[in-house]
């Protein structure tokens, strides 16, 4: 039988983890809290729109002799190569929706910890800043990774299966890495951009006005000055454009522009390096205690 | 023992923080005061491994404050000043959470957010929203989070704040609880000295970055001076005068009560002897308890 305990305050007697990993908690309880946003789970639910529609035409295309009905020019619209992973990761619907979603359940993500005081409750725990940051980094790269990697991988399975060949593997054999790779640099991209806005304001609306900003007033910054200068480097200011450039490198087709596409690679990188940097900046564990 | 510092100084660049500040705490409750600007924070900061001393050492548990900050920082419970907590989460998830990230194991990590919110008299809106709670309970909640982990040793700032009467009461109880029953140290950072005087049985007062008094309350203030009150008739100049020229200090309360701080070698016959050459009448004569007020105001040297 066992006793009734006295109510009050008990000691613990069980034990801290070994190999502790503190960002864990952070990125398990931001997708949480994200999902327990109003409106977060049907805008979810619709970004996988295009996946289904590639995934749909996948199959159209293993089929022809069924669907010739619907056009003479499927066969065109529907060649499986590099290219069409390429537009499925590039495409204008997906990082719209992306920055849809992180305006509902990735704005506040730094914003709200500084409005409410919270970093304080962090880092009072056994954590560091680069805890803290991986944590949040990894809410944001999980939630880009379900839109881009894990779709872009389960598409180029489906190809497999319906084909029920390797073709698509013995063809392109660097075409998987080139997925991994390119999604990973998306990541890391939205990442960089949502923490950087989150981390400038403790205004979750300001934070998503500014992710707005940044993304769509680049590409019509860079689209005026090219105008004005007609210069093809004008279009580097374009964060929407530097990724289209690196996936037509990374995916080894013709970019829609004649700029070499590492230069909008070291572009992103430099984006990335110097959001970090800001980002640090602003989360200082030292100001726990005022 | 919970504490021990030895010659730690600190600089913000040019402006020194602390200079050469040694203490040594026990377990029970300690109250740490100092005016604005003392380096109590900067302390604070230093015992939690978030600021590394320019000279000087230090263990706080026996964790080195210059190399084993984490292994600190999971032995210590922080209850912060600042009204803070992380929205859209109820009160058991987030307590649960700040569980997890001292390294408690998940399911562990809730049952004990469970106990400890019973245990702040949160117990019945543990599942409320943190956003909608009043600010008493986000009080109750700072200490609850700060007691999820079982630390060891217990850093609280303005615990009292923002609190009514009969809640400051009773927070104040369960601080007193968990420093004489539950074997936890408490180290209480506050500027309501009577919460410090209620609970605390040893005080640090910081001024100016040095440690100005370290003790025993009670000893603190046997040591430093007597205080003996006096009603008395008649006219208090010359009285005054020869008092003070003997180090003694006087005041007089709204209600005609003459205070008389005396040094502690200072015979109170000296006081009457005075009285008799000035043609007062002294009408009540008490030897009185010093507060922690008066004992704060002598040793940082404010009115």
């Amino acid at each position: 039988m066992t006793t009734i305990r006295e109510k009050g305050y008990h000691h613990w007697d069980g034990q801290f983890k070994e190999n502790f990993r503190p960002f864990w908690p952070i990125i398990r309880t931001g997708i949480k809290l994200a999902f327990q946003r109003k409106k977060f789970k049907p805008l979810f639910a619709a970004s996988f729109i295009p996946a289904f529609a590639y995934a749909a035409g996948i199959y159209i295309s293993e089929r022809l002799e069924d669907f010739k009905s619907m056009g003479s020019g499927l066969e065109k619209f529907l060649q499986i190569n590099p290219a069409f992973f390429k537009s499925y990761l590039t495409l204008d619907f997906t990082y719209f929706m992306i920055l849809l979603l992180m305006s509902v359940g990735g704005a506040g993500l730094i914003a709200d910890d500084f409005r409410h005081q919270a970093i304080q409750l962090y880092f009072a725990r056994p954590l560091e800043k680069k805890d803290y940051l991986l944590g949040k980094a990894g809410v944001v790269a999980f939630f880009v990774g379900c839109l881009t990697l894990v779709p872009a991988l389960i598409l180029f399975i489906l190809k497999l299966l319906f084909s029920g060949s390797f073709r698509l593997l013995v063809e392109y054999p660097w075409l998987i890495l080139s997925i991994i790779l390119f999604s990973a640099l998306v990541m890391m991209f939205f990442t960089a951009l949502i923490l950087l806005c989150s981390s400038l304001t403790n205004n979750r609306n300001q934070a998503i006005a500014l992710m707005f900003s940044i993304y769509f007033l680049s590409s019509i910054l860079s689209g005026v000055l090219f105008l004005i200068f007609r210069s093809p480097y004008a279009l580097l200011l374009s964060l929407k454009l530097n990724l289209d450039q690196v996936a037509a490198g990374f995916f080894l087709v013709k970019p829609s522009r004649e700029l070499p596409w590492y230069l909008s690679f070291l572009v992103l990188l430099a984006f990335v390096a110097f959001s970090y940097f800001l980002v640090s900046k602003k989360v200082r564990s030292v100001e726990v205690i005022k | 023992m919970s504490i021990e510092l030895n010659n730690i100084h600190f600089s913000y660049g040019q402006v020194k923080a602390l200079n050469g500040v040694s203490l040594q705490i026990g377990g029970g409750a300690t109250g740490l005061l100092g005016p604005n600007g003392a380096g109590k924070s900067t302390l604070i900061k230093i015992m939690l491994g978030f600021l590394a001393p320019d000279q000087g050492e230090g263990k706080v548990l026996g964790y080195d404050i210059k190399s084993e900050q984490k292994l600190i920082r999971q032995a210590v419970g922080y209850m912060p000043e600042d009204e803070c907590y992380i929205p859209d989460m109820d009160a058991v998830s987030f307590t649960a959470y700040l569980g997890e990230l001292s390294g408690m194991p998940r399911q562990e990590a809730m049952k004990r957010a469970h106990e400890v919110l019973f245990y702040v008299g949160l117990g019945e809106a543990r599942y409320r929203l943190v956003e909608t709670y009043s600010s008493g309970m986000r009080q109750r909640l700072k200490l609850a989070q700060a007691l999820v982990h079982d630390p060891k040793l217990l850093f609280l700032d303005e615990p009292t704040s923002n609190l009514d009467p009969s809640g400051r009461q009773e927070i104040l109880e369960l601080i007193g609880e968990i420093a004489s029953v539950k074997g936890i140290s408490v180290l209480l950072s506050s500027h309501i000295l009577s919460d410090i005087e209620a609970i605390c049985d040893q005080v640090i007062i910081l001024n100016q970055g040095e440690v100005a008094a370290s003790g025993s309350l009670a000893d603190l203030k046997m040591v430093n001076y007597r205080l003996y009150e006096l009603k008395v008739k008649g006219e208090l100049d010359g009285f005054r005068q020869e008092l003070e020229a003997r180090a003694c200090r006087l005041e007089e309360t709204e209600d005609k009560i003459i205070k008389i701080f005396t040094p502690p070698d200072f015979d109170p016959m000296e006081i009457f002897r005075a009285a008799a050459r000035y043609k007062l009448q002294v009408r009540q004569f008490v030897p009185s308890q010093t507060s922690l007020e008066e004992l704060f105001a002598r040793v940082v040297g404010v009115d």
